[in-house]
C-alpha cells in the first residue's frame, strides 16, 4: 500500500489496517470454525489448524484484490 | 491484598458496571440516564448552535464551528469525498454524542462512560451497520450485494469459497470490532481509573504504615492523571469510531473499489 494515489489521505492507511484486520478475522474464524466442525463430527484434530491456514491464506488473497492493486 | 481486621480490600471488578434500576424501575439505569440526558444535550446544543448564527462568529459559535468543521474536513470531506453531504449530519451528531458519553466517565455527577456497558456500544454499532447498508442498496440497488461480496478479479470457481467469508467480514466482523473497539477501550479505562482511586484511598485512609500511606496518596493524585488520559481516549475512541463510519459508507457508495 505504499503507492498512494492522490486521493490518498493521512487516515486512510489506519482505516484500512481496521478493515483489512475484519476480513482475516472472518476468514480465520470461518474456515476454522468449519475446520472446528470437522474435527468435532469426525473425532480427528488436524482440520482445524488447516482450516485457520486455509482462512488466513483466502482473507489475504481476498486483501490484495480489494486493496492491493491500483485502484 | 492487606489483611485488616473487620472488612478488608476488595478490588474493583465487573460489580462497579452493574447498577440496580432508579425510581423503582428495573430497567432505568444510571447509564440509561446518561445516554438519554447526552441524547438531549447533543440535540440541544446543535440546534441552539445553528439558530443564532452571525456573520461575526461569537465565541460559543465559532467553538461549534471549529467542531463542525474539523469533522466536516478531516471525516466528511476526506474519507467519504464529494457525496459526503447526506451524512455529514448524521457523522457530527454521531462524534458528539459518543464524545459526550466517552467524558462522562470523568465528570462529577456521572463517572461512568456510557459506552463501557457493551449494549449502549451495540447500539451505536446497529444504528451504522444499518446506515451504511442502507448507503449501498440506495446507491447501487440490489447490485450492492454483488459489488459487497464479489471483489472485481476474482475468477468464478473460487465465489463458493470468497463469498462467506465476504459476508462475514462486510457484516458481521466489521460491526463486531466496532464495538469491541469502543466498549474495551471505555471499559478498561474506567476500570483503571476505578482501581487507583479505590485502591489508592483504601491505602490512605485504612493502611497502616506511612510508606503505604504515602503510595495510596500518589494513586491517588496519579488517579487524576489517568483521568486526563482517559479524556484523550475518550475522544480518540470517539473520533474513530466516526472515521470508521465514514469508511464503511464509503466503501458501500463508491463506484469501485
Amino acid at each position: 500500500m505504499k503507492e498512494k494515489t492522490a486521493t490518498s489521505t493521512p487516515t486512510e492507511g489506519r482505516d484500512q489496517g481496521m478493515m483489512i484486520f475484519s476480513y482475516l478475522l472472518a476468514g480465520i474464524g470461518l474456515y476454522g470454525g468449519l475446520g472446528w466442525l470437522g474435527d468435532h463430527f469426525w473425532q480427528t484434530s488436524f482440520l482445524l489448524p488447516i482450516g485457520m491456514i486455509l482462512g488466513m491464506a483466502i482473507s489475504i488473497y481476498l486483501v490484495i484484490k480489494r486493496y492491493g492493486s491500483a485502484t | 491484598m492487606i489483611p485488616m481486621e473487620g472488612g478488608g480490600y476488595t478490588a474493583p471488578g465487573i460489580e462497579d458496571f452493574q447498577f440496580t434500576g432508579l425510581f423503582g424501575t428495573d430497567w432505568i439505569t444510571k447509564p440509561m440516564v446518561q445516554a438519554v440526558i447526552a441524547a438531549i444535550i447533543v440535540i440541544v446544543v446543535w440546534v441552539v448552535a445553528a439558530r443564532r448564527l452571525r456573520v461575526v462568529p461569537t465565541k460559543g459559535q465559532y467553538l461549534m464551528e471549529l467542531l463542525y468543521e474539523f469533522i466536516r474536513n478531516s471525516v466528511g470531506r476526506d474519507i467519504l469525498g464529494p457525496g459526503f453531504r447526506p451524512y455529514l449530519g448524521l457523522l457530527v451528531g454521531l462524534f458528539t454524542y459518543l464524545l459526550l458519553n466517552n467524558w462522562f466517565g470523568e465528570f462529577f455527577l456521572f463517572m461512568f462512560p456510557t459506552m463501557s456497558n457493551i449494549g449502549y456500544s451495540w447500539g451505536a454499532v446497529v444504528l451504522v451497520l444499518f446506515i451504511y447498508v442502507w448507503a449501498g442498496f440506495r446507491k447501487h440497488g440490489i447490485g450492492y450485494l454483488r459489488k459487497a461480496l464479489i471483489p472485481e478479479g476474482v475468477p468464478w470457481y473460487l465465489y463458493i469459497i470468497i463469498i462467506p467469508v465476504e459476508f462475514l467480514s462486510a457484516f458481521i466482523t466489521r460491526p463486531l470490532t466496532l464495538g469491541v473497539r469502543l466498549f474495551a477501550n471505555m471499559f478498561a479505562g474506567h476500570l483503571a481509573v476505578v482501581v487507583f482511586v479505590v485502591g489508592g484511598s483504601y491505602l490512605l485512609t485504612q493502611a497502616d504504615g506511612i510508606v503505604l500511606k504515602v503510595g495510596g496518596g500518589v494513586a491517588l493524585l496519579f488517579s487524576i492523571l489517568f483521568m486526563l488520559f482517559e479524556m484523550f481516549i475518550g475522544a480518540l475512541q470517539a473520533y474513530i469510531f466516526t472515521i470508521l463510519t465514514a469508511q464503511y459508507i464509503s466503501s458501500s457508495i463508491s463506484e469501485s473499489h
